[in-house]
């Protein structure tokens, strides 16, 4: 039980229990389907505990990573997949994070989807949505890791679709899962490409080192890196496919907690630390994935300014984050990868808590507002709503980066990664544009949080009449969930690393990024606190929030003439999905026409010749009319033709 | 001397006349007599060109056609009965229902003269008919 694979695989096993018994539930339809969360939590709950359990013994040990032995998955020719799990601190962090976000998640639900139609439904995929991140976190193998990254898109299909019956939900997902995927085919081909070029190795840890050992083609590894990071883009909405994770708010919004904060979308993140040591060896890779990271950061910021839907602003300020994690990410090739790595992980790890606790006060917010989460109809809600408007300040706060709080922390780290890579490198201009950028970004982030809150919880009370008895604080069992939350949202920052750098040394013994650091060839980088940086920061975030606070205290908007067309660009989402649709869309849609045309002829064609064999059978059909005699004079007569056509035949 | 060639035309004017007769008569028994006819006309080729030629095996033919003929009359009389009980009639004519659907039936243009159905009064002890009168759904399943 020691064993930190038998902790590992247990974790594991747990969620798929829970939705194993959650589905069974669900398909029975027994009466005990009302207590369809139970397996969850408790799975959970339990996955939490031995996730702390098997972080403490990663942390405090001589060894760091654990490996299983191989077990035969598939193989064919040169292509052997195996069934293996890698512990390391990287994937352990992951694994208690999302145990623990997911805990708390699903507490939150079981309060949230009370009474729905299909509640064991909803807990089955939960479960399996937990289950599937698990495996993708502790996996130690492309193709299994592939088959964790599609599971993990199935469960955001069935849950962003989860109101099936409502057209613009099952959209939705299918827009989920269709955007994602584009990413995806490039996720395989990368793959292929790295097992061609890594010795036909498919397990991660070989393949790395096969790689450091035997370093490859420049151009072929940034190939494989990039198409690497095509699959990070769809799963992660980083630009340009992030265009589905604003739409998953279709779903409810545990869901969209759980899409945000633990599972889903930190996939492509994660995808990316794990391979760092293939992409510290490719600085054009890495130049790409920061450039993509920056602009997703200030894109998604600035469409978030004008947001009116609560949950479409926290999406959007999601991709943004993403973008930021990204953006620490890329600066690996130009400073240490361990640093890089850490950076983008500890935002992460943070942003994991602030922005669930956000969508599930944003949750309890739409509960007790009767499904209607439009800003501008309510307003001044801290007096009806006294908890969820402390945490959801909490999160704001953590979110917007504002001192000591969790996101400030990780915020700084990530912009001074960018600061080390903008000194004395080959692209140097590039980071420190980069490093702007992000600067900006952390101002509108503030901003447009902090608009969101005000819009939300000041100004005068205002109710809209769909939320009717429900105006009111949410139950407990939703409650509890924020409060926990909140103490992490604050808290969880300061406790790990400012003062005690406990997360990067963990981080620093995994054997991965060690590799990553030797093959990139940069030095090791001090941690130290850096007094500049953090005032920018600061300043900028509180600029922001002075900003939104000058202009949204009433809890409600009023725009100045000389900024509304911005706002309206900003609203409008900078028309990228009528872009999208006006270049892909369209197009496709004609091709589809031309093809049903197509189609349409060639069926035409084959009625046609299939009319010909029916018209024959009209015209000879009288013959057929039941008199024996004159079926026997036809014999008859056919029998003379025939014999004198031979008879004459012959005879001559 | 009586040569093949007298055979042969013996043969043939059987054949001809029951063939002649197959198409021309609506009397299912006729008709099958018919056809007996021309079975016997290819029967009586068969034997004279076997005794021409001296070999055996056009007799045996014939052989196989009497027997096949013999078992072909029980079915055909056994069937004919069946039919006749059904409709009360012999004549093939009545029996069209497997012509091809949307063709219309064809009528005699001058109808047939109907015989008077009378009573059979000779009937044998065990083909006394019922006194009872039948019910529909008997009817309809003799």
């Amino acid at each position: 039980m020691s064993d930190p694979i038998d902790l590992a695989l247990l974790i594991l096993g747990l969620p798929l229990l829970a939705c194993i018994i959650a589905a069974y539930l669900a398909i029975t339809k027994s009466p005990a389907m009302k207590f369809a969360h139970v397996p969850l939590i408790l799975g959970c709950a339990t996955g939490a505990v031995l996730g702390i359990i098997l972080l403490l013994k990663v942390a405090g040990g001589h060894e760091h990573r654990w490996i299983s032995d191989p077990m035969t998955w598939f193989a064919a020719g040169n292509l052997k997949v195996s069934f293996q799990i890698a512990v390391d601190p990287l994937s352990a962090i992951m694994l208690a994070m999302v145990t623990f976000i997911s805990t708390w998640i699903a507490i939150f639900s079981s309060g949230y989807m009370h009474g729905e139609k299909g509640y064991a439904r909803f807990f089955a995929i939960m479960s399996l949505f937990v289950f599937s991140m698990c495996g993708l976190v502790l996996s130690n193998n492309f193709l299994l890791l592939v088959a964790f990254w599609e599971g993990v898109g199935v469960c955001s299909y069935l849950l962003v679709g989860y109101y099936y019956e409502k057209p613009s939900a099952a959209a939705a997902a299918r827009k989920a899962f269709l955007v994602t995927r584009l990413g995806d085919v490039g996720f395989l081909l990368g793959i292929f490409l790295l097992w061609k070029m890594g010795g036909w190795n498919t397990s991660l840890t070989a393949l790395f080192d096969y790689m450091t050992k035997f370093p490859p083609d420049q151009g072929e590894l940034t190939a494989a890196c990039l198409l690497l990071f095509c699959g990070a883009v769809g799963k992660s909405a980083q630009f340009p496919l992030y265009v589905w994770l604003p739409d998953a708010m279709e779903g409810p919004t545990p869901v969209s907690a759980l899409i945000h904060a633990a599972t889903m979308v930190t996939a492509g993140v994660y995808l990316l630390a794990r391979c760092a040591p293939l992409f510290a060896m490719s600085p054009v890779a890495q130049i790409v994935v920061a450039s993509v990271g920056g602009i997703t950061a200030i894109l998604a910021a600035f469409i978030a300014l004008a947001q009116n839907d609560l949950k479409r602003v926290l999406a959007y300020s999601t991709v943004s984050q993403l973008g930021y994690m990204f953006l620490a990410l890329g600066t690996g090739g130009a400073i240490s990868p361990i640093f890089a790595v850490t950076a983008a992980m500890f935002h992460l790890f943070t942003h994991a808590f602030f922005k669930a606790l956000l969508f599930l006060s944003a949750g309890s917010v739409m509960h007790s507002m009767g499904g209607v989460i439009d800003m501008r109809r309510f307003g001044g809600l801290r007096k009806l709503m006294p908890v969820t408007h402390i945490t959801f300040l909490c999160g704001a706060a953590a979110l917007a980066g504002l001192p000591l709080l969790s996101g400030f922390w990780s915020k700084d780290l990530i912009l001074e990664a960018l600061t080390k890579a903008s000194e004395g490198n080959r692209y140097t201009g590039g980071y420190f544009v980069l490093l702007l950028v992000s600067l900006i970004t952390v101002f509108m982030t503030a901003f447009y949080t902090f608009r969101a809150y005000f819009l939300t919880f000041w100004g005068p009370e205002r109710i809209p009449e769909e939320a009717g008895h429900h105006a009111h604080e949410s139950p407990s069992r939703m409650t509890v969930p924020l409060m926990v939350l909140a103490v992490g949202a604050v808290f969880v920052g300061i406790a790990v690393e400012p003062f005690n750098h406990k997360f990067s040394h963990l981080l620093e013994h995994a054997p991965t990024l060690l590799q990553a650091e030797a093959a990139s060839h940069t030095e090791k980088i001090p941690h130290h606190f850096n007094m500049v940086l953090a005032s920018i920061g600061t300043a900028l975030a509180l600029g922001g929030l002075g900003l939104a606070f000058l202009m949204y205290r009433k809890g409600s908007e009023t725009l100045p003439a000389a900024i509304e067309p911005v706002f309206a660009l900003s609203r409008n989402k900078l028309y990228v999905d009528e872009l999208y649709g006006a270049v892909f869309v369209k197009p496709a849609g004609v091709l589809a026409f031309l093809s049903s045309a197509f189609d349409g002829f060639l069926d035409a064609m084959a009625r046609l010749i299939s009319a010909i064999p029916r018209f024959v059978g009209w015209g000879i059909r009288p013959i057929q009319n039941g008199l024996v005699q004159f079926y026997a004079l036809s014999m008859a007569l056919g029998l003379t033709v025939l014999l004198t056509f031979v008879v004459f035949r012959i005879a001559r | 001397m009586i040569t093949l060639w007298h055979y042969l035309a013996v043969a043939a004017a059987l054949f001809g006349i029951g063939l002649v007769g197959f198409l021309t008569r609506r009397n299912m028994i006729i008709m099958f007599l018919c056809a007996e006819m021309m079975f016997q006309g290819v029967a009586i080729n068969f034997v004279a060109f076997a005794r021409y030629h001296g070999n055996l095996q056009g007799q045996v033919f014939v052989l196989f056609i009497i027997a096949v003929a013999a078992c072909e009359a029980g079915v055909a009389l056994a069937l004919f009965l069946m039919m006749y009980r059904r409709g009360k009639s012999l004549d093939a004519t009545d029996w069209q229902s497997l012509r091809e659907m949307g063709v219309p039936p064809t009528v005699d243009t001058v109808p047939l003269p109907v015989e008077p159905v009378t009573e059979d009064e000779h009937l044998a002890p065990a083909g006394v008919r019922p006194k009872h009168v039948p019910t529909e759904e008997e009817a309809a399943r003799v």
